[in-house]
């Protein structure tokens, strides 16, 4: 995926569980698009990325995805596939956007 | 229907407990993903856009009451109530955690059934011919030469680590069912002059991103000289496929690029050496499975009930004339129970729909189901006599929607609402597709047309073979659905022509309305179908409905 | 080599040149041999790793345009990439070349990345020291940062030396220590490799290199966990090419066990040249995609069959095993390379008597979890479907 937009998230499956997390301020990973930490576009993220797939065996398939800033400064997904990723199936009620309701 | 063996239940009750020790490995980090993903995949395990996945083997679509019974207390155990039954015959579980995986095989070894081999480079689930053992035009019966593929293809110690994945249909009818043109192996039961049993074994047929209809191999192959012959493919294959390209890594290609007069050459090789390593064990296996399979014990009774209720019930009516098929035995009939209610995800049950499904089995259908490629399930032996019950109970467990056939009875792979390949959705596209057919109440009038919708060009959904193919796709950071025109899975093997640029997801629906106005009014008449209609015309007629602003251009 | 009188041997040149500088100042010494026409062309080898900079601070004072060799396996930090960049910038370094594996030899050998994860000295000699080996034919001789501080081999190097194609090799901070290397830095601000600060004190490739920690040796970070000390570049000096030969560990069904074949390896193709004596006890290295039936006229002469795995999802070595063994080859049968422990079963049941690996991967994936799959003869499907019992 070519990354268009300026500002990135990383974003990973647990292992465990599979689901979508996305790396946090505090290096943590949360279940919540909201909670992703921003970058800008550049080595930062990308360092990052090298030290998750180096290090952390609580995740797979870590990769950044472009995001960008809501109305209340929180991290929003651009790409519809990450719409998706971030709330569950569109054809169900089910996944985060039920555990949210 | 299939009768485990000691060595069978022994098999996958220490494969289940094999995958809970690389589980447990994966977690401690002796193995690394890079790792454990084959071995994973091996055991159907995947890891998805929202969670992981486990796809178990229904093999050759067959299962009984106690088995579905399982699945449903699986999806309420381990899931979130439903499951997902596939375009492979077999059925998925889309929010299983990694430690509970193990749990979940073992639940399924309980009760004979497993989820080897139904991913990974490996040969597949075998799939067959969905009214196997029950259809009036049956010439031999598929699935215990499915089971004896089943059987030698598990574990295989040469071919787990194949260029790419390797699929077997097998078919005993005139009329495939099973889509055999289109597998890596199609076999088709077939009789030499002399009347000897055997098979016509067709190979590199494929879906995907190169869509090939599967070339006759060996016109005729006698039945013992099966699985030497199989190896010898499989070995071939195994040596001379493509491994620095997954695109071209299928046999379909390995077959393009040599030619076939080559690959026979190298098959006929390789099977002269490997025919010596059978000395008729796997005959007598056969022999054994074939026991198995012989046909249930057929009630004689009255089926009068049956005409009485068409005429007093037209909805038990229209039910009896979309979603029944010929038996074998004139007093029973093949019922298939439809998972495409209009507005639902093609292939999707709940745990309480698979609950009454094998209690409806249990009661009226001698204890089996079968999955159809085509998403749906199908009670094989019912009674005429015991219909009206059977319709009763489907109806109070919402699976008597009347439109086997149909336009709504569309197939759709999970798309991106779920799988971390797709491109783009493509069960919004089957309910929208649905929905705008039912309510304009025209679905029986348009007649037999099956529409069948991909998420990416992996084309699970199978957009090739049908009439209707819709492949979504993104474009621009939105999605865009191609159509395609003319594709059929059966004997008669086409695949779908593109009609030009695609549409987007607003767009696609009002699309093919057009296209299905336009076939009301091309069509001889109400017997013409719409895959008949398109062959007399071809895509001219159509493109000019689908792309109304390029009507004055020459190229159409 | 262009030194002015052949008549001296090159050995006795290096001896001279080792006494000539052993006191002069590490800046003067490179301005000598930069400017001597007698040492012809010359390259500055870096690594752009933890303590790079401070030799091509000094050549950037001397000599801008002097080319220096980059060797980028492709598995570097992407901090080093981006350290590399802004020394070239900070510097001025002109003629930086960054050089990288062959892309034909790495789509052959190492196509998914992995190499690394099974045979360490077969990714350094794709991904470096081939490389370097096209990167040097063009230069006379070459200048290195080793340091003799930073222990193993490099304890007892000297300030010139001769590498194995006979040209000079200049270690101008043979005798630095850790200390003079910082002080340097710090007197001449040079910038830091970010990972410096980050506890890595020697910086290759990064599925290879951990943090080494405050004491002991320096490059303990790299190759940690296994008996490599060096990638294969530095060897020379008329030393044996492998100081260090990573012992295979054979796998068969009772478990661990260590090389009993001494006679080695040849080739196919070397088989229809090779003496009558060495056939006493012979033994052949096959890849997996070996057509079987060419080997028909020496199948009966072979004792030992070693099957390569260049990755553990190849499996043609599988298929050329079966082969092998209905063609009528009643040797031994090894399969070497990336097999994990959960292939072992399949291995066996292919016709292979035992598994070679090596120890990283032993070291992963202990006896034990071998030892689980040596029932391998049990719940065997395709036995049941082949034999009558």
């Amino acid at each position: 995926m070519t990354l268009k937009s300026a500002l990135q998230i990383i974003t990973a499956n647990d292992l465990l569980s599979g689901e979508v997390v996305y790396l946090t301020a505090d290096g943590a990973w949360s279940c919540h698009h909201r909670n992703a930490t921003i970058f800008a576009q550049g080595a930062q993220p990308l360092k990052h990325l090298a030290e998750i797939e180096r290090g952390d065996t609580s995740v797979v398939g870590a990769y950044l995805a472009e995001a960008k800033v809501g109305e209340d400064q929180a991290a929003m997904p651009v790409h519809f596939r990450e719409a998706f990723r971030a709330t569950g199936p569109s054809n169900r009620f089910i996944g985060k956007q039920a555990s949210a309701a | 229907m299939y009768n485990y063996t000691t060595f069978d239940k022994d098999f996958v009750a220490t494969r289940a407990a094999q995958f809970r020790d690389q589980v447990q490995r994966r977690i401690d980090g002796s193995l690394t993903e890079d790792e454990f993903r084959p071995l994973r995949l091996m055991n159907g395990l995947y890891l998805l856009l929202h969670a992981y996945m486990l796809r178990v083997a229904i093999p050759y679509g067959t299962l009984d009451s106690r088995q579905m019974k399982a699945l449903a207390d699986i999806a309420d155990t381990y899931d979130k109530g439903y499951a997902h039954f596939s375009t492979r015959q077999n059925i998925q579980f889309h929010w299983p955690k990694l430690q509970e995986v193990p749990d979940i095989l073992e639940a399924l070894a309980t009760v004979d059934m497993h989820a080897i081999q139904t991913s990974g480079a490996c040969i597949r689930s075998v799939t067959s011919d969905h009214f196997a053992g029950a259809a009036q035009d049956e010439q031999a019966d598929p699935r215990p030469t499915a089971e004896l593929v089943r059987q030698w293809s598990t574990d295989h110690p040469e071919f787990a680590f194949l260029p790419r994945k390797f699929k077997i249909a097998v078919t005993g009818s005139a009329q495939d069912r099973a889509v055999t043109k289109f597998h890596d192996i199609g076999l088709r039961l077939v009789q030499n002059a002399s009347g000897g049993p055997g098979y016509e074994v067709s190979v590199g047929g494929g879906l995907g991103r190169t869509p090939m209809i599967g070339k006759v191999l060996r016109d005729f192959l006698h039945r013992e000289d099966l699985l030497p012959y199989l190896e010898a493919i499989l070995q071939v294959y195994n040596q001379i496929g493509r491994r620095d390209n997954k695109y071209k890594a299928r046999i379909k290609i390995t077959l393009h690029e040599h030619g076939l007069e080559d690959i026979r050459q190298r098959v006929e090789e390789s099977f002269a050496l490997q025919r010596a390593r059978f000395d008729g064990a796997d005959q007598d296996v056969l022999a054994r499975i074939e026991a198995n399979f012989k046909p249930p014990a057929f009630k004689a009774a009255s089926t009068s009930r049956f005409e009485t209720q068409r005429a007093n019930d037209p909805f038990f009516n229209a039910f009896t004339k979309t979603n029944l098929h010929p038996h074998k035995n004139p007093d029973y009939a093949i019922v298939t129970v439809s998972l495409k209610a209009h507005g639902a995800t093609p292939g999707d049950a709940s745990s309480a729909q698979m609950r009454a499904l094998a209690e409806i089995a249990k009661r009226w259908s001698h204890n089996e189901l079968r999955v159809s490629h085509e998403q749906n399930i199908i009670l094989p032996h019912v009674h005429k006599g015991d219909l009206p019950e059977v319709y009763e109970a489907l109806r109070l467990a919402g699976l008597a929607t009347a439109n086997i056939g149909l336009i709504s009875d569309l197939i759709a792979c999970p798309g991106m609402d779920y799988c971390d390949l797709a491109t783009a959705r493509s069960t919004n596209v089957a309910q929208g597709i649905a929905l705008k057919f039912d309510a304009l109440k025209q679905e029986h009038s348009i007649g037999p047309l099956k529409i069948k919708i991909s998420g990416c060009i992996n084309a699970c959904g199978h957009h090739h073979v049908g009439h209707i193919g819709i492949l979504g796709l993104e474009k621009g950071g939105v999605e865009s659905y191609q159509i395609t025109l003319g594709g059929d899975g059966t004997q008669n093997a086409a695949i779908g022509k593109p009609t030009g640029p695609g549409f987007s997801a607003d767009e696609i629906i009002p699309a093919i309305e057009r296209l299905i106005l336009s076939y009301l009014t091309l069509r001889h008449n109400a017997s013409e179908s719409f895959l008949t209609t398109f062959r007399r015309l071809g895509p001219a007629p159509f493109k000019v409905t689908l792309y109304p602003a390029k009507e004055n251009q020459n190229e159409l | 080599m262009s030194f002015e009188n052949p008549a001296i041997s090159l050995s006795a040149r290096v001896a001279e040149l080792n006494k000539r500088f052993q006191n002069t100042d590490t800046v003067e010494m490179l301005r000598e041999i930069t400017s001597d026409p007698a040492f012809g062309k010359l390259a500055l080898i870096s690594s752009f790793g933890a303590d790079s900079v401070v030799l091509l601070d000094m050549v950037a004072k001397i000599d801008r345009a002097l080319p220096i060799v980059f060797i980028d396996t492709e598995m570097l930090f992407h901090q080093t990439l981006s350290y590399q960049r802004k020394l070239a910038k900070d510097l001025g370094l002109q003629d930086v070349r960054r050089i990288l594996p062959s892309r034909e030899a790495v789509l052959k050998r190492d196509s998914e990345n992995l190499l690394h994860r099974y045979d360490t000295d077969a990714c350094c000699t794709l991904r470096k020291t081939e490389p370097l080996a096209r990167a040097l034919t063009e230069f006379d001789g070459w200048i290195s940062g080793r340091k003799r501080y930073q222990g193993g081999a490099r304890m007892s190097m000297d300030l010139f030396e001769l590498d194995a194609e006979q040209r000079i090799k200049i270690n101008p901070l043979a005798h630095w220590s850790r200390e003079d290397l910082a002080s340097y830095i710090a007197a001449q601000n040079l910038p830091k490799h970010p990972l410096v600060a980050k506890g890595y004190k020697s910086i290759g490739c990064a599925p290879c290199t951990t943090p080494s920690g405050t004491i002991g040796n320096e490059r303990a970070g790299r190759w940690r966990g296994q008996t490599k000390t060096e990638c294969g570049i530095h060897f020379g000096n008329n030393a044996p090419a492998r100081p260090v030969i990573p012992r295979a560990v054979i796998v068969t069904d009772e478990g661990f066990e260590t090389e009993d074949w001494a006679a080695g390896f040849h080739s196919f193709a070397s088989l229809a040249t090779l003496p009558e004596q060495e056939k006493a006890a012979l033994a052949i290295d096959l890849k997996g995609d070996f057509v079987a039936k060419d080997l028909l006229p020496w199948i009966g002469q072979i004792d030992l069959i070693r099957v390569s795995f260049p990755v553990f999802s190849d499996g043609r070595g599988f298929s050329l095993a079966c082969q092998l063994r209905l063609l009528g080859f009643v040797g031994r049968l090894r399969a070497k390379g990336h097999i994990v422990a959960d292939q072992y079963a399949m291995a066996r049941r292919s016709g292979f008597n035992e598994v070679e690996i090596d120890q990283a991967l032993a070291r992963r994936q202990p006896e034990p979890v071998w030892q689980a799959r040596a029932d391998w003869q049990i719940r065997d499907y395709q036995n049941l479907l082949r034999q009558s019992a």
